[in-house]
This record gives structure tokens, C-alpha cells and sequence, in this order.
């Protein structure tokens, strides 16, 4: 157990330093020179090529790529990840400010769409082919095939402009959370309503059911007491990579409702070619993607003893 | 009947203790607060940096001279100037009675500790007043004097920009002279920014004609359809400004008819296609002056604009100071554009145009990224110049490749705008016209030898000589269509009914807060 442990945390090193170079790299390969983005927005009409060349200089831009690569690498190992070129703060108080963001909308909508895929999932199977399981896999396709902006403008009309339950936008209070996770839940509680239906369909073709129903439970006492705890494993692995994806949608989420989060800042980021805050930012998606797959992985090992057999074996 | 079991006493404090954690921005907002959109975060508003947003610096700080509506220049912290005869020194009478936000006394001491922060600085080289600065006097609490090395004609304009030459309380700034805090003398004080928003609160100090409203939030909303809903359902009074929180044509039209106001003036920026100097095609006049005949400046306007735009046939509008006589501007006329381009050596065949082997073709730079709807524009262009026989490729590239494909006029066409108040006219001549300027990633909308002495002469003189020689260099760009004026854009705003009395500032660099009254 410790052995694979330790061998995963290894694995997960690896990938996140081979990810974080290939990042740098490529951000560093797409075109125009932020120097003269800087210089522009520092002298308006008066940026010249002395200035851009100042600041390329101070930037360090025409350094080789390698040397570049290691003072960043090595500056963010220390906590310090640079300056953002766009608002001038260091970038790791940026992450301060936006991370607890960005985790309560990934929080929230991770525990909406946990809830309501294993419930969607369950009510599905009860139904099993009736009109409720119909509708269920109707409700699931159209919602994993809606993007999420498109989510996003539906629900503010409807809420906010014509009902006025809820603000259209910040962080004014709870109910202003809620269209942010519903949005952001929609797809990933979709994919895995079907997920949890298909696998308790599954289970229950299994030995283990045909035995409680010969002991006389009925369909639902099956479902829940022999059928679900059965698919605890696929479901947990499909859970973990649905909230790291989640993330990618933050990017949308956070810009729609105008949550000053760290996919707002990518965005902002992009725009206006702040390569520094860029790098952080994806090298902070990376970390998450390994952390999380990484912590499902040790859930699933703990969770299942065939998993923790095979894996010390 | 709901009984308190462990598991609902759990479940319950779960709940609350989440929903206690999330973070939550504390604006404070009753009928005394106006509710602006900004797309981006206005930043700690140092004058000497360039991190900040622009609008928000004119609300907190004043000029010694401010820019009023068509860029008549009015008293801000200085009541009188005069410039002398030889031009080599503006003597200023300060503003009496002024204090900065925290207390602390606007004189000619504070005035010429700001202005040594800048002038002479070579940072601000860009500034013509900075880079000519020889020295300044001071005479008394309230008389200040600055000595010029060389006249600048434009000088006065030039105190009138944004930043750096505002002025910021001298306790505001640390032992290395950095800015610490962002006081000025201005009708309203930040009482706290971060990236959700800022706050302020009406400076009850202040010298001039105070606001109507105790407060003002700008908050961060960055996605134009997020800042139209929240003006819609009431989080929001009052949207758009280039400068501040872009509202295009289309959305204002929406929004007309869901019964916001929207409230549209002339603008002060022309946008308009410029002509590379390395491209061999566009130097053959008789193509630049088909392309110009081609373009349909009232469809532009009209379709892409939805109204919210003027036709332009000069290089500024009436509104900017010394713009020139006016032109008419031309209905697109596709028989005169063929005639011009056969009379000008090019043979049609079969719909398409060459001279001498070479084919009509043009490379047109855009960047939907650097000029918002460009791309649609470029595309009605592409086709209205098709009709005429041109064979146009749209290079459409990001903001970035854009600042290094223009300055290296690495395109046949492509968009500009000039700078708009209160820059010009001499910020866009200065640069944009100068073949010896180093406009940095601006690049140049047309640039000839000929043009080079014209626009000197032009920007170097002054009284009523000045008007004289603008038209001069106004004539030539005309005469040997060195630009295609396409349209000014409309200063485009929207607002909620809840915000009364509604105007527009001079600026689109500043907010609108005047005079605006909030209903209950």
C-alpha cells in the first residue's frame, strides 16, 4: 500500500514537470511580442521600439527558452511564480485572492452534480424503460450536448431578468451561487446520471441481485442496498475526471457571472498575452488534474479490497 | 413536523458553515449608489504605471487643465494659464482652497512635487511637454511657472490626458517615491478596490460641482452579455464606453427595446483603412483612389454599426480641435472605381484586374482582437471591393501578431483609428503620419517623404497659423488619398431608467456621474 502510494506520487511529479515544460513551451512559441502589448498600454501613443526592447529586456524575453524555463520552474517551486503582466500583482496573490473562487463554484457544483447524478441515475433504473427513465435520458443527452454558456444566458433570462430571484452576476450572497453551479454541474451530472443508470442496470443482471430478490426485497431495495454500493469504483473513476474537467468549464462559468476566479483570470490572461500569468495558471490546472485523479485513485484503492489486493501484489 | 436528529443537526451546520466560507463581495447598495460595469479591474490607479485602467483615474484625480465637450479646454486645478509669447514657458494661477482627499493642501509646492514625477522623466519622452521640460518656478502658494526647452504647441492638450499628469496627494507615496495609496482632489475617493470591483464615495471636499449620489460601485463584469442583463434585471444602472465596458451596436439596439435608455453622441475617433508604404500595389494612386471609391460607408454604418456610426470622408471629426474643413463623403460608385483603375494602366479580364502581370491583389491585416467587429467590416469591404474586380485575401490575426505585422507594414491594408479626445489631433499626426516616429506597435496609417515636412509644419505651429498649415496636411492626405476614412464611431452607452438626468462626459476616458440622479 505505501509502495504504491509512494509510486503514484512519483508518477504524479513526473507528469506534472513534463506537463508544466511543454505548457511553458508552447506558450512561449505563439506569436507577437507581449513587450510591445505592454508598451502600448504603459505610453498609448507614444510606445516606441526603445521602450518595447526596455521591457523585453526587463522581462528577460530574449533569453533562451531553457534559461527561462528554469527560473520560472525554479521561482514557482518556490511559491513565487512572477509578476502578472496584466495587473502588476504578483501572481501568487492573485491565486490567493482567486482560489477559494474558483473551489467554491467547482465545490458547489461538484456536490450538486454528485447528488443529482446518483439520484437521476437511481430514479432512471426504478423506471427502468417507463416514461420517467425515458425522460431522464432525454434530460442527460440534452444536457452533456448544451454548452455551458448557452446554460448559462437560459438561466440568467429566466431567474434573473423575468423572476428576479437571483443577482445575474458576482458574489453578492448564497443565492447568487446558485445559477453559477447549476451551470456548471449540468454537464458532468448528465454524463453521469447515464453512468450510474447503465452500471445499476448492469448489476443488476449480477448473481448478488438475483439472490435479494429470492430473499424477497423489491426492485428498489435491490437497487439500493445490493446494486449501488456495487458501482462505487466506475463511479468514483468517472466522478474524478468529471471535476477536473470541471475546471475547464470554470474558464466560461466565471466569465458569464463575472466570479473573479482563477479561469477568469486565464482568460484575462489570454487576452492580453500576460505569458506569466498564463503558465501559472495551466501549471495550477495540471497540479489539480494529477491531485484529484491522484486522491480517486487512493479512494478507489481504500474503497475497493480487489484494488488494494491487486495493486500490492 | 421537522425533529432535530443528529444526522439533520449535521447536515444542517454543514450547510451553513459552506455557505458562511463562500467568498462574497460586501458592496453596500441603496438608492444612494450607482452601479457602473467595467470589463476589467481599474487596478490601484498609480499615475506612473501602467497596470491601471483608464477611466476610472479622471474621477479621483484632477488635471491642471480638463477637457471640455468639441475639446474646449476648461479651468481644472489651475484657474488661469498663460503661455508667453515666445512659447517657451506656461505660467499657471492655481486653484485656491483645494485639498487632496486626506487633508492635505493643493499648492504650488504639491503642484511642482507631481509634475517633476514626470516631466523631464524619459519614461514620458512620448509626452512633447515632458520631453521639451527645461525647469520649474514657483511664485507663492498659488503661481507656477514651466519652462520649456522648445515650444509645444500642443501642450495644453497634453495636461489634459489621462495619466501621468494628474496630480496625487505628496503624503500618497512611500520613502522610494511610489505611489501607496490613490488620493487625489478629484469628486470621488476609492475606499477599496480588488478584482471584483471598487468602491468610492463622493469626496465632500471637493472643489468643484459635487455628485448627486454618495457612492459608486464598478463592478467587474467582463462579458457584454452579463453586463446587459445585469442593467436589465437592475444590477447594474448604467454600461458601455469604449473605454470602460464596450457596448456594441447590436446589444444597444437590444436593449433599446427592452426599455433601457441608450444614449448615443458622436464620437472622436475615426476609424479608417491605411495604406502600407512597402506595398507596391498601394502605391499606385489610382488603386488607392479606386478603394476608396469602392467602400459603402453608409452600409458600414447603417448594417454593421446599426445606425451607431457616422460616415467619415475626413481623418478627424468636427469634434476634435483644428479637424479642417469638411469633405463630402462619397457614395460608393463602382463604375467610377472600374474607370479609375483602367484610366490608371489596370486591364480587366474576365472580372479580375492586372497591369504589367501583376494581379489585383490586396492582403487586408485585421484583428478582431485589437478592433472589436473589425472583422465583419472587413469582410463587407472584402466584398464591395470584389465587385469592382479587387481580389481581397483578410488576413485575420490575434491582437498580438497584429502590434508586429502593422509597425512592420507587413500588409497591403489595413484597419486604424485614430486616437480620439482628448490625444488629437496632434497624437495621431505625430505618429501615425511621421515616417521618422517610432510609433511602436501602432504602425503608421501613411507615411511619404512628402508627407513628412507637411505634418511638421503642421504640428510645429501655432496661433492662428496653426488652423492654416492643419489644413495643409488635411488637403494633402485628401488630395493624393494617402487615407479611407470609413466611419466615426458612436459614443454608445445604455443605462437603466432607475439613472436620471443622464450625460455623457467630454471622454469616453471618463465616467459619467454628473448631474445623474437615482430614482428610488
Amino acid at each position: 500500500m505505501k509502495r504504491t502510494i509512494l509510486r503514484r506520487m512519483l508518477l504524479a511529479c513526473l507528469l506534472i514537470l513534463a506537463a508544466s515544460a511543454l505548457t511553458f513551451a508552447l506558450v512561449a512559441a505563439a506569436p507577437g511580442n507581449v513587450a510591445a502589448l505592454i508598451a502600448e498600454r504603459a505610453a498609448g501613443p507614444g510606445a516606441d521600439a526603445h521602450m518595447i526592447a526596455k521591457i523585453g529586456n526587463e522581462l528577460g524575453l530574449y533569453d533562451p527558452l531553457p534559461i527561462r524555463y528554469g527560473r520560472w520552474l525554479s521561482g514557482a517551486l518556490a511559491g513565487d511564480f512572477g509578476i502578472s503582466l496584466r495587473t502588476g500583482k504578483p501572481i501568487s496573490s492573485e491565486f490567493a485572492a482567486r482560489i477559494p473562487m474558483t473551489a467554491a463554484l467547482l465545490a458547489g457544483g461538484g456536490i450538486l452534480a454528485f447528488i443529482f447524478s446518483i439520484a437521476l441515475g437511481i430514479a432512471g433504473a426504478v423506471s427502468n424503460g417507463g416514461v420517467m427513465d425515458r425522460f431522464l435520458h432525454a434530460f442527460s443527452l440534452i444536457g452533456a450536448s448544451t454548452p455551458n454558456f448557452f446554460v448559462a444566458a437560459l438561466l440568467v433570462i429566466v431567474f434573473s431578468v423575468m423572476l428576479g430571484w437571483v443577482p445575474t452576476f458576482g458574489t453578492s450572497g448564497f443565492t447568487s451561487w446558485l445559477l453559477p453551479w447549476v451551470t456548471i454541474a449540468l454537464f458532468p451530472a448528465s454524463v453521469l446520471s447515464r453512468v450510474v443508470r447503465v452500471n445499476l442496470q448492469e448489476a443488476m443482471s449480477r448473481p448478488f441481485a438475483t439472490t435479494g430478490f429470492a430473499k424477497g426485497f423489491t426492485r428498489t431495495q435491490v437497487l439500493l442496498r445490493e446494486a449501488l454500493p456495487n458501482i462505487a469504483i466506475p463511479f468514483l473513476t468517472t466522478f474524478g475526471a468529471q471535476f477536473t474537467l470541471m475546471i475547464i468549464g470554470s474558464i466560461v462559468v466565471e466569465t458569464v457571472f463575472a466570479l473573479r476566479g482563477v479561469g477568469a483570470f486565464f482568460i484575462e490572461a489570454i487576452r492580453f498575452r500576460d505569458f506569466i500569468g498564463m503558465q501559472s495558471v495551466l501549471l495550477l490546472f495540471v497540479v489539480f488534474f494529477v491531485m484529484v485523479n491522484f486522491i480517486v485513485d487512493m479512494i478507489c484503492i481504500v474503497a475497493d479490497p480487489r484494488m488494494r489486493r491487486a495493486r500490492g501484489a | 413536523m421537522i425533529t432535530l436528529d443528529r444526522r439533520n443537526f449535521l447536515v444542517s451546520t454543514a450547510g451553513l458553515a459552506f455557505a458562511a466560507a463562500l467568498p462574497r463581495t460586501a458592496f453596500s447598495e441603496t438608492n444612494d449608489t450607482l452601479k457602473i460595469a467595467i470589463s476589467a479591474e481599474t487596478g490601484d490607479l498609480d499615475l506612473l504605471q501602467n497596470v491601471s485602467t483608464l477611466s476610472t483615474y479622471t474621477i479621483v484625480f484632477d488635471a491642471l487643465i480638463h477637457y471640455g465637450q468639441n475639446g474646449a479646454l476648461e479651468p481644472g486645478l489651475a484657474t488661469k494659464w498663460t503661455i508667453a509669447d515666445d512659447q517657451l514657458s506656461i505660467a499657471f494661477d492655481l486653484r485656491e482652497g483645494v485639498t487632496f482627499s486626506d487633508g492635505t493642501p493643493f499648492d504650488s509646492t504639491a503642484a511642482e512635487w507631481n509634475l517633476k514625477r514626470w516631466m523631464g522623466v524619459s519614461d514620458f519622452s512620448w509626452i512633447g511637454i515632458s520631453d521639451a521640460f527645461d525647469s520649474i518656478v514657483t511664485d507663492g502658494p498659488n503661481k507656477l511657472t514651466v519652462k520649456l526647452k522648445r515650444p509645444v504647441p500642443a501642450a495644453l492638450l497634453e495636461l489634459t490626458i489621462v495619466r501621468p499628469v494628474r496630480f496625487l496627494s505628496p503624503k500618497a507615496v512611500d520613502k522610494d517615491g511610489k505611489q501607496t495609496a490613490p488620493i487625489g482632489t478629484g469628486p470621488w475617493i476609492v475606499e477599496k478596490y480588488d478584482s471584483s470591483g471598487t468602491s468610492l464615495v463622493r469626496n465632500d471636499k471637493y472643489w468643484g460641482e459635487k455628485p448627486l449620489f454618495s457612492r459608486m460601485e464598478l463592478k467587474v463584469v467582463p462579458d457584454e452579455l452579463a453586463r446587459a442583463n445585469g442593467l436589465r434585471s437592475g444590477d447594474l444602472d448604467v454600461i458601455g464606453g469604449d473605454w470602460v465596458a464596450t457596448l456594441s451596436p447590436r446589444r444597444a439596439r437590444a436593449l433599446e427595446s427592452d426599455g433601457m435608455k441608450v444614449v448615443a453622441e458622436p464620437g472622436t475617433a475615426t476609424m479608417l483603412l491605411g495604406y502600407s508604404p512597402k506595398s507596391k500595389i498601394i502605391a499606385d494612386k489610382a488603386v488607392r483612389d479606386a478603394v476608396y471609391a469602392s467602400v459603402d460607408r453608409a452600409a458600414i454604418a447603417k448594417v454593421l454599426f446599426e445606425g451607431f456610426a457616422d460616415p467619415a470622408a475626413d481623418l478627424f471629426p468636427a469634434n476634435v480641435p483644428s479637424s479642417g474643413k469638411r469633405h463630402d463623403v462619397p457614395v460608393r460608385d463602382v463604375a467610377a472605381a472600374k474607370k479609375i483603375l483602367a484610366d490608371g494602366g489596370w486591364a480587366e479580364s474576365g472580372g479580375a484586374w492586372t497591369k504589367a502581370g501583376s494581379p489585383l491583389t490586396i492582403d487586408f491585416l485585421v484583428s478582431e482582437e485589437s478592433l472589436p467587429g473589425s472583422r465583419r467590416i472587413a469582410e463587407m469591404i472584402q466584398g464591395q471591393l470584389s465587385e469592382v474586380g479587387f481580389q481581397v485575401q483578410v488576413s485575420s490575426v490575434d491582437n498580438a501578431t497584429m502590434h508586429e505585422r502593422r509597425p512592420a507594414f507587413d500588409y497591403d491594408l489595413a484597419f486604424f483609428t485614430t486616437y480620439g479626445a482628448p490625444y488629437d489631433p496632434h497624437g495621431t499626426l505625430g505618429n501615425a503620419f511621421v515616417s521618422t516616429a517610432d510609433s511602436g506597435p501602432d504602425g503608421k496609417i501613411y507615411v511619404s517623404d512628402a508627407l513628412d515636412g507637411v505634418v511638421k509644419a503642421a504640428l510645429e505651429a501655432s496661433g492662428a497659423e496653426r488652423d492654416l498649415k492643419m489644413q495643409a496636411l488635411y488637403d494633402w492626405l485628401y488630395d493624393n488619398t494617402a487615407i479611407c476614412p470609413l466611419v466615426v464611431s458612436q459614443r454608445l452607452w445604455a443605462h437603466n431608467p432607475r439613472a436620471e438626468n443622464f450625460s455623457l462626459p467630454a471622454t469616453d476616458y471618463d465616467l459619467p456621474f454628473k448631474a445623474i440622479t437615482l430614482k428610488a
